[in-house]
């Protein structure tokens, strides 16, 4: 189980830190900064500069994303921002609007 | 609602929580929190902000004034500085609360002010010789009790004085003990030599 989950309902304004792996079904705004994975669930919003480890993401985020690992754009995601990461997937079906930098 | 929010113990909070849902708070956070269900602040969280919510559950640590729709429940180690306002509050023996405790409704406690602060003052009142003031008397007692021991010190100071006190007689004695012994042997080797010669 994840160990920091912002629930449906709950917004955050401000910002989060944590070492730990984050789960957003709520709101965020601010910023939002993990050691670990960070997933937005279907259903959850940021609107906040987000950087971590593996990235995931099935809401919507209007922010910079910057990952030391992968991001992953799922099916239902809505992004609007830049992505900076290792690998980066977009899956069928995501909406995406911004750069993306890789480490070539 | 079912879904509830979770601030892990490495996790950090720095803003506005609001909405509705239950939240468990084992980290920390600083600003405010407001929200309709119940906020539980596990032993390992530390919070600096105002809380208000419909049910609040502390064991941990907050800095900030607690106001709950139906209840407040300070548990057993839970630390609490700010002013408590609930219709019902439960303080648990181990819990410390420094602040205002007031039962009642914000708007319906007014009215009832004369009783509601009566109740608030006693829980208060035995909060507080329950755990602050033993401190201080433990504390008393125990600097009272640190006098009288210096007088057996002193026996033992006075014990170990001739053990020191040898020791500088010994380098005192450096320049004393040759004197006698010199003369002993003059006087012993003055009588040899005599008798000899």
């Amino acid at each position: 189980m994840a160990s920091t989950v912002i629930g449906a309902g709950i917004t955050i304004e401000g910002e989060v830190t944590s070492d730990e792996d984050v789960v957003v079904q709520g709101t965020v705004r601010g910023k939002l900064v993990a050691k670990d994975a960070v997933s937005i669930e279907h259903g959850g919003a940021v609107e906040a500069d987000i950087s971590g480890g593996p990235v995931a993401v099935a809401g919507t985020v209007t922010g910079n994303i910057n990952s030391t690992d992968r991001v992953d754009l799922q099916n239902g995601a809505k992004v609007i921002g830049n992505v900076k990461a290792t690998r980066i997937t977009i899956a069928d079906g995501a909406q995406f609007k911004g750069n993306v930098d890789m480490d070539v | 609602m079912a879904t509830s929010t979770v601030i892990g113990r490495a996790s950090f909070i720095r803003g506005r929580v609001s909405g509705d849902g239950d939240l468990e708070i084992a980290g920390r956070v600083e600003g405010d929190i407001a929200v309709g269900g119940e906020v539980v602040i596990d032993t390992s969280g530390l919070i600096a902000a105002n809380i208000s919510a419909s049910r609040i559950v502390v064991r941990g640590a907050v800095k900030g004034d607690l106001v709950a729709g139906e209840a407040l429940v300070i548990e057993a180690g839970a630390r609490v500085v700010g002013d408590l306002r609930a219709p019902r509050i439960a303080i648990a023996p181990g819990g410390l609360v420094r602040g205002h405790v007031q039962t009642g409704t914000a708007g319906a406690a007014r009215p009832r002010a004369a009783a509601a602060p009566a109740r608030a003052v006693v829980p208060e009142v035995k909060a507080r010789p329950v755990v602050a003031p033993p401190p201080p008397r433990a504390a008393l007692p125990a600097v009272k009790a640190a006098p009288p021991p210096p007088p057996p010190p002193v026996k033992t100071v006075a014990a170990p004085a001739p053990k020191v006190a040898p020791k500088p007689a010994v380098v005192a004695a450096r320049p004393g003990p040759p004197a006698p012994v010199v003369p002993v042997l003059k006087k012993g080797t003055k009588a040899v030599q005599k008798k000899r010669g």
